[in-house]
C-alpha cells in the first residue's frame, strides 16, 4: 500500500493540493480515504491525470470526460474478456459457430 | 539509426517553441497509451515523440541538441508505468465503468440482464454493495380514434395477471410511447424500479381523419342548400354541432369550425368541414324541366379556364 507521500514523490509535478482535490472529485478512489492509502493503480491514474492536464493540454474541465470514457472502455474490454474466456470453455463446435455468427455479423 | 527529433514531430528545425508544443501535443492526444489501450505500435510512436519533446521542447537542451553536443537518444525520461497496465486488473477493478451496458443484452431473453451495472458484480470482493435500476417493461396498447384525440383513462392487463392504469393523453399519436414512471421491473439495492413503456396504436375512424391537431371531416350537402345556403348537422370529435352553409357553396369548398379539433397543451384545433355536393338519388320529372329551361337562358362556362390552361 502506498502513503500521500510516496504519491507526490513518485509523481512528477503531483502536489497535495491536487491529489486532494481529485480525490474530492472522485478522479482517484484511495483504497483507504481516512488512512490516505493509494495502490499502484491510483498512482498511475494520478500520474495519467497529470500527463494529460500538464504535457497534453487537456483543460481541467476536460479530465472527468477523459476518465469517464477510458473507465467505460476499461469496462468494456473487462467484458469483452469475460465473454471470450467463457466462450473459451465451450464445446468445439460451439465455439466454431459463436465464430460463424460473429463473422456474419460484422460483415453485415 | 539517430533520427532528426524534428522530423519526429513534425515542424521545421526553425520552429518557435510555442509551434513545437502543438505540434507535440496534437501527435501525444492520438497516440497516448492511456488513450489507446492495447494499441503497442502507438505506445512506440507516442515514446519517440515524447523523447524527442523532452529535448527540443526544452531550451536549453535544444540548444545542446542544435549544437550537437547531446545525441537524439540517451535523453529518454525514466518510464512511466501507465494507467493502463493496472486497469485491466483487480486494482483498476473499482473504477471500470459498466454504467450503461444494459442496452447491449436488451434484445436477448438469455443474456438480457447480464450487462451493465450488475454485470460489474463479481468484483465484490470488497464487498461492495450493487445497485441497479430495473428495467423497462414494453407494451403495446390499441385505442379507438375517439379515445386517442379525447384522451381518457384506461386499465391494461399484465401477463402476470397484475394491472396499469394508464392515463391517455389527448391528442396521442400513432405509435407513441407513453413512459409510465416506476411501473417497470423493481431494481436491485438502491437501485428504482424501471418504466412501463407503452406503445400505442390508434385506431381508424370511418368518419373523422386527422390532420396535426385539426380534424376533417367530409359533408354531403343537397343542391338547394349548396344553392341557397342553410344550417347542416355535423359530427364533432365533441358532439354534434350545427355548421352553417354559405349560399353558392361547392364541393371541395372547406369550412373551418374553430376550436372544434384536438384539445391540447391550452391550445385547441380546427375541425375542417369538407362540402361534397350530392345530387338527388332520382333525377324527377321537376327538377328535369327547371334544368332545360334553366339552361336556355343561363348558360355558364365552368371549364373556360380549364381550356386555356390545357
Amino acid at each position: 500500500m502506498l502513503s500521500e507521500r510516496d504519491l507526490l514523490t513518485r509523481v512528477q509535478r503531483l502536489t497535495v493540493t491536487r491529489l486532494r482535490v481529485w480525490v474530492a472529485q472522485g478522479w482517484i478512489k484511495p483504497v483507504d480515504e481516512r488512512a490516505q492509502s493509494y495502490s499502484e493503480a491510483d498512482l498511475a491514474r494520478a500520474a495519467l491525470i497529470c500527463n494529460l492536464e500538464d504535457e497534453l493540454g487537456f483543460a481541467e474541465e476536460d479530465v472527468p470526460v477523459l476518465l469517464n470514457l477510458i473507465d467505460q472502455i476499461h469496462g468494456l474490454r473487462a467484458e469483452l474478456k469475460g465473454f471470450v474466456d467463457a466462450l473459451e470453455d465451450l464445446p468445439p463446435d460451439i465455439r466454431a459457430t459463436v465464430r460463424m455468427r460473429i463473422t456474419t455479423k460484422r460483415e453485415g | 539509426m539517430a533520427e532528426d527529433l524534428y522530423s519526429v514531430l513534425g515542424v521545421a528545425k526553425t520552429a518557435k517553441p510555442e509551434d513545437i508544443t502543438k505540434a507535440y501535443r496534437k501527435l501525444a492526444k492520438k497516440l497516448h497509451p492511456d488513450l489507446n489501450p492495447g494499441d503497442k505500435a502507438a505506445e512506440e510512436k507516442f515514446k519517440k515523440i515524447t523523447a524527442a519533446y523532452g529535448i527540443v521542447g526544452d531550451e536549453e537542451k535544444r540548444g545542446r541538441y542544435d549544437r550537437g553536443e547531446i545525441d537524439a537518444s540517451g535523453q529518454e525520461r525514466p518510464q512511466q508505468r501507465y494507467y493502463r497496465e493496472y486497469a485491466g486488473g483487480e486494482e483498476g477493478a473499482r473504477y471500470r465503468s459498466t454504467a450503461g451496458f444494459e442496452d447491449i443484452g436488451a434484445f436477448s431473453d438469455l443474456f438480457g440482464d447480464l450487462f451493465g451495472e450488475r454485470g460489474g458484480m463479481r468484483g465484490g470482493a470488497s464487498g461492495r454493495h450493487f445497485s441497479m435500476r430495473g428495467q423497462d417493461a414494453q407494451y403495446r396498447l390499441d385505442v379507438g380514434f375517439l379515445d386517442a384525440v379525447n384522451g381518457t383513462k384506461t386499465r391494461i392487463t399484465l401477463p402476470d395477471g397484475g394491472t396499469l392504469d394508464v392515463t391517455i393523453p389527448p391528442g396521442v399519436t400513432d405509435g407513441q410511447v407513453l413512459r409510465l414512471k416506476g411501473k417497470g421491473t423493481p431494481g436491485l439495492g438502491e437501485g428504482g424500479p424501471g418504466d412501463a413503456l407503452i406503445e400505442i396504436s390508434v385506431k381508424p375512424h370511418p368518419v373523422f381523419e386527422r390532420e396535426g391537431d385539426d380534424i376533417v371531416v367530409e359533408i354531403p350537402i343537397t343542391i338547394d342548400e349548396a344553392v341557397l345556403g342553410g344550417k347542416v348537422e355535423v359530427p364533432t370529435i365533441s358532439g354534434r354541432v350545427f355548421a352553417t352553409v354559405p349560399p353558392g357553396s361547392n364541393t371541395g369548398q372547406t369550412l373551418r369550425l374553430k376550436g372544434r379539433g384536438i384539445k391540447r397543451g391550452g391550445k385547441a384545433g380546427d375541425q375542417l368541414v369538407k362540402l361534397s355536393v350530392v345530387m338527388p338519388e332520382r333525377i324527377d320529372e321537376d327538377l328535369k324541366s327547371f334544368a332545360e329551361t334553366w339552361r336556355k337562358s343561363h348558360r355558364y362556362d365552368p371549364r373556360g379556364k380549364l381550356k386555356e390552361q390545357a
